[in-house]
């Protein structure tokens, strides 16, 4: 090795921070370069954990089990249990009936769940396997009791995304474990879906704003304790999520809010439009805008009124926002996540005259295009911010050299490409095993409006205090 | 189109009789975890660290969605390795095939990302939906000036060692001795199945040279495709970690007469013993004098550098749960810091590290018979060690019990091989065993004789 292999390594990374390069990257067609986004089973799996003493299940093949476990833990730094039924290639030809059965007899006898949620991973779904039948064979041969409580789905990972995955497990429950609707009757809750959501304390911030304003509510699914459980000195494999009563009386709802949009399509319309549920989705409630919205919805649901303690809370937001403007007005930004936190993110950026520059959505659909250019286009700060669905980390990378910006924000994926582009970076998103707890603080509500100030308003400040010239070395900032 | 399992002499490794031996079957029992990950799995930890070739998989987003930059193989220059490159194939893809998108995915890997060679990875859907792997190679390869490699070990074919085994395979076949170095040494040695976890190659490297052994390639710990091609000019394999590489080894001894040796650079017994055994396989009086000259040197200074960390942990009880090399090389490295090794178990080690592991440890010591977390509960419960040593899956479960715990597999970020690594792993150790945090979770809450005492 030697001079010859770093010196042509040099010149190609040169030529790949060119327009040229850029032209021909975009034109990709064939191939995905540093993914951003995950598969469906993985959704599905975050899901399952937020139902109490549930054992999420994957029907497939075992090593992206393995991954999806390893993945998880490595964000929340908690045990995650799952199991699958470790298909092979005499599955592959025979079909995974045989697999499903004695894993669902395994898993049953070995880990005493008090339910399991069912999905798919992309083998079982190439070779077309009848899930609800083979769990039918399953009570039939008695590998389980014929009444214990099983949710299923389909979440093949050529389709869709991990958001997706969420939404067709949240259905699956619906489907397989609430009781149908008694009339107009209802329990009197409001069933708060939270969404494809790995940030815990968005979760508790979530259920302390709605039950301060006297509502009574039900998390579905809440994985709430699965993700950041106390420490007791004792492993417990179930942590306390969605009651078993309360998914069972889910479709007696007074009314679902549904906190995210993209991850939760079919799930929404089941709930409306075939059970007839009044229903409301709003945008992620980042940054004191969306969390104004977010409340005002809740009091047009419930009548309840806002009380003066989260008035109070607003206000310290806002002072909050006032005292930092000045670090974040006017810098360029460059995201990339989920639609829903896209959304919110820039709205929040938009609030505090942040300039969103390049907006990579991998999982973006037309639907949320549209709706993020309105959003660009509500605000003068909004006019350079361009979206990108369905492209990947290289494509952005891309657009971070020829196109400069002050500021990354997404998950730990992104380190490399910024540090490319010798900016900083801002963690938010799903995936960040390389920095620690930053899940615990949310990223939501009035709470986390200052979260997010503080995060970012203090890198540029310390990327400053760390390059500027000597002279400009202060204590002041 | 698959590589013939029979032909990697699985049945040499079939599984013991042995309570708590590693379950080397191909079939993992269903419904009973998520620990063990795949064959895609096994082959990419084997070749991922080939640093300057790009690594294409071919297939749905999920199995590089999930997994690419996920391991700590270190590389001392090109990073191209880390880019996660996958054909992310969808509805369509599945329904129509989705070989032409992979040739034209090689093209483009191949063009713009400027490769030493372009690896291509096989898995559960592509295999299923009848892709030819090969074919698809072949086809793009007239296209592209750097070779096109198919590495046909999709997930469903078993655990991880079936990968590891099949991309011995790909290497021994596509890639050793395609091209001849432009000086040759000697002595030179190859490690293989050194995979630079946490740099751990760059702990061993020190000793090599003040050796004067050159090394000829690192299969394939931080290594450079080119030189992987020329180490048929290595006179000597040093089979270190997994010994999932043995047919490598095996193979290039029938064809190039390169004899091997097993070695592990873990602890101060171990390397100086392994250094001892390169010397001696070469015959070279003026070698084994430096060897030992060396290993005193080392021996001596590095005893002194940890004898206060020993101090303070002797007496300390581990329970020792890891793979390959290490399932038996830490029980002695272990044992060097005074850690007495309670119970010790594997899963993706092979039947002899597992039988070494056995001798190694006290009589009296358990074997891990049950691998699940139920299992691992009941044996901390029933130990109650000062310090689980194992892989991160078990970490956060571990913590939760208010055990200590070291991560020794690919989590970790700190180099334990070679003498230098045995003082990172004492500091390690220590940091873990006496962090006071152990003591703020053992503490009674409310306080005993506070306020509502």
């Amino acid at each position: 090795m030697g001079e010859a292999t770093s010196n042509c390594t040099q010149s190609v990374l040169e030529w790949m921070a060119t327009e040229e390069y850029k032209e021909k990257n975009f034109a990709r067609q064939a191939l995905v370069v540093n993914p951003a986004r995950t598969c469906q089973p993985f959704g599905a799996m975050l899901c399952a954990l937020g139902i109490d003493g549930c054992l999420p299940f994957v029907h497939g093949s075992q090593g992206c089990a393995a991954y999806f476990r390893s993945c998880l833990t490595r964000h929340v730094r908690e045990p995650v249990p799952l199991v699958s039924d470790s298909m092979t290639e005499d599955a592959a030809v025979f079909g995974g009936q045989a697999n499903l059965i004695e894993g669902l007899k395994n898993a049953y006898a070995t880990y005493k769940p008090a339910i399991m949620a069912i999905f798919s991973s992309c083998m079982a779904e190439v070779i077309g396997d009848d899930m609800k039948s083979f769990i039918g064979n399953a009570r039939n041969q008695e590998a389980i009791p014929a009444d214990f409580p099983i949710a299923f789905a389909n979440t093949p990972s050529f389709t869709g995304s991990h958001i997706t995955g969420f939404d067709n497990m949240l259905k699956g429950f619906l489907q397989s474990l609430a009781d149908p609707r008694q009339g107009k009757w209802t329990n009197g809750r409001l069933y708060v879906v939270p969404g494809f959501d790995l940030y815990p304390a968005n979760l508790r911030e979530y259920r302390r704003l709605v039950t301060s304003m006297g509502i009574y509510m039900t998390m579905l699914p809440d994985p709430t304790e699965a993700l950041d459980s106390p420490h007791t000195g004792e492993y417990k494999m179930y942590q306390p999520g969605t009651p078993m009563g309360e998914l069972a009386d889910a479709l007696n709802a007074s009314g679902f809010i549904f906190m995210q949009k993209y991850s939760t399509v079919g799930t929404r319309k089941f709930v409306e439009n075939v059970q007839k549920i009044t229903s409301e989705a709003v945008t992620m409630p980042i940054g004191i805008r969306n969390t104004d919205a977010f409340l005002m919805t809740l009091h047009e649901m419930t009548g309840k009124s806002i009380p003066a303690e989260l008035e109070a809370e607003r206000g310290r937001a806002v002072d909050a926002a006032i005292d930092a403007h000045q670090y974040i007005h006017g810098k360029r930004f460059a995201m990339y996540g989920d639609p829903d936190l896209l959304l919110g993110l820039v709205g929040f950026l938009l609030d505090m005259g942040g300039v969103p520059a390049h907006i990579v959505c991998s999982n973006g659909n037309e639907p949320f295009r549209k709706e993020m250019e309105a959003l660009l286009a509500s605000s003068p700060f909004g006019a350079h911010g361009k979206v990108y669905n369905g492209k990947d980390l290289w494509h952005l990378r891309s657009l971070l050299l020829t196109d400069p910006v002050d500021m990354l924000i997404g998950d730990s994926h992104g380190k490399q490409i910024a540090k490319d582009a010798d900016i900083p970076m801002a963690r938010i998103g799903y995936y960040l095993p390389d920095r620690v707890h930053l899940h615990r603080q949310p990223i939501v509500g009035y709470q986390g409006a200052i979260n997010l100030i503080t995060m970012i308003a203090n890198i540029f400040i310390d990327e400053y205090d760390r390059n500027c010239p000597e002279e400009r070395f202060e204590i002041l900032r | 189109m698959f590589v013939t399992l029979s032909k990697l002499e699985l049945k040499d490794n079939c599984p013991l009789e042995d309570k708590g031996a590693p379950k080397l079957c191909m079939k993992a029992l269903p419904g009973e975890g998520a620990e063990r990950s795949c064959a895609f799995d096994g082959a990419r930890v084997v070749l991922m660290p080939v640093t300057d070739a790009a690594h294409l998989v071919h297939g749905p987003i999920a199995c590089a969605g999930n997994s690419w930059d996920n391991r700590g193989a270190k590389s001392s220059g090109p990073e191209l390795f880390r880019r996660g490159l996958t054909t992310d194939l969808v509805e369509m893809d599945i329904v129509y095939g989705g070989e032409n998108k992979l040739t034209q995915a090689i093209i483009e890997v191949a063009n713009k990302h400027k490769p030493k060679a372009v690896f291509v990875y096989a898995t559960c859907v592509s295999a299923l939906i009848g892709d030819d792997l090969e074919a698809a190679c072949q086809k793009a390869q007239p296209h592209v000036s750097v070779p096109v490699i198919p590495v046909n070990a999709p997930g469903f074919m078993g655990d991880k060692n079936i990968g590891n085994r099949i991309s011995g395979e790909v290497l021994f076949r596509h890639v050793i001795g395609t091209a001849e170095p432009e000086k040759t040494y000697k002595p030179a040695i190859n490690f293989i199945g050194e995979y630079n976890i946490a740099g751990d190659l760059w702990g061993i490297q020190p000793s090599l040279d003040a050796l004067g052994i050159h090394l000829q390639a690192c299969i394939s710990g931080d290594a450079r495709f080119d030189d992987l091609r020329t180490a048929h000019r290595a006179q000597l394999n040093i089979l270190v970690c997994s010994k999932s590489l043995t047919n490598l080894a095996k193979q290039m001894e029938r064809k190039w007469g390169i004899p091997y040796i097993e070695g592990s650079f873990y602890g101060i017994h171990d390397t100086s013993h392994t250094l001892r055994a390169i010397a001696r396989a070469f015959d070279d009086p003026g070698l084994m004098k430096r060897a030992e000259a060396h290993i005193c040197e080392q021996e001596a200074k590095i005893r002194q550098i940890i004898e206060p960390y020993q101090k303070r942990l002797a007496g300390k009880r581990a329970v020792l749960f890891t793979g390959g090399v290490k399932t038996w090389s830490m029980v002695t490295t272990l044992k060097e810091l005074g850690i007495e090794v309670l119970a010790g178990g594997t899963q993706n080690s092979t039947p002899e590290d597992f039988l070494r592991m056995k001798a190694l440890m006290d009589p009296s010591a358990e074997i891990i018979e049950d691998t699940s977390a139920a299992g691992f509960l009941t044996l901390i419960e029933e130990k109650r060690p000062d310090l689980i040593v194992a892989g991160g899956k078990i970490k956060y479960t571990a913590h939760k019990t208010r055990t200590p715990f070291l991560d020794i597999n690919h989590g970790r970020n700190l180099p334990y091989a070679g003498y230098q690594g045995m003082v990172t792993f004492a500091q390690a150790v220590s940091r873990t065993v006496f962090s006071p945090v152990w003591e703020l979770m053992r503490q009674p809450f409310p306080p005993v004789g506070g306020e509502q005492a």
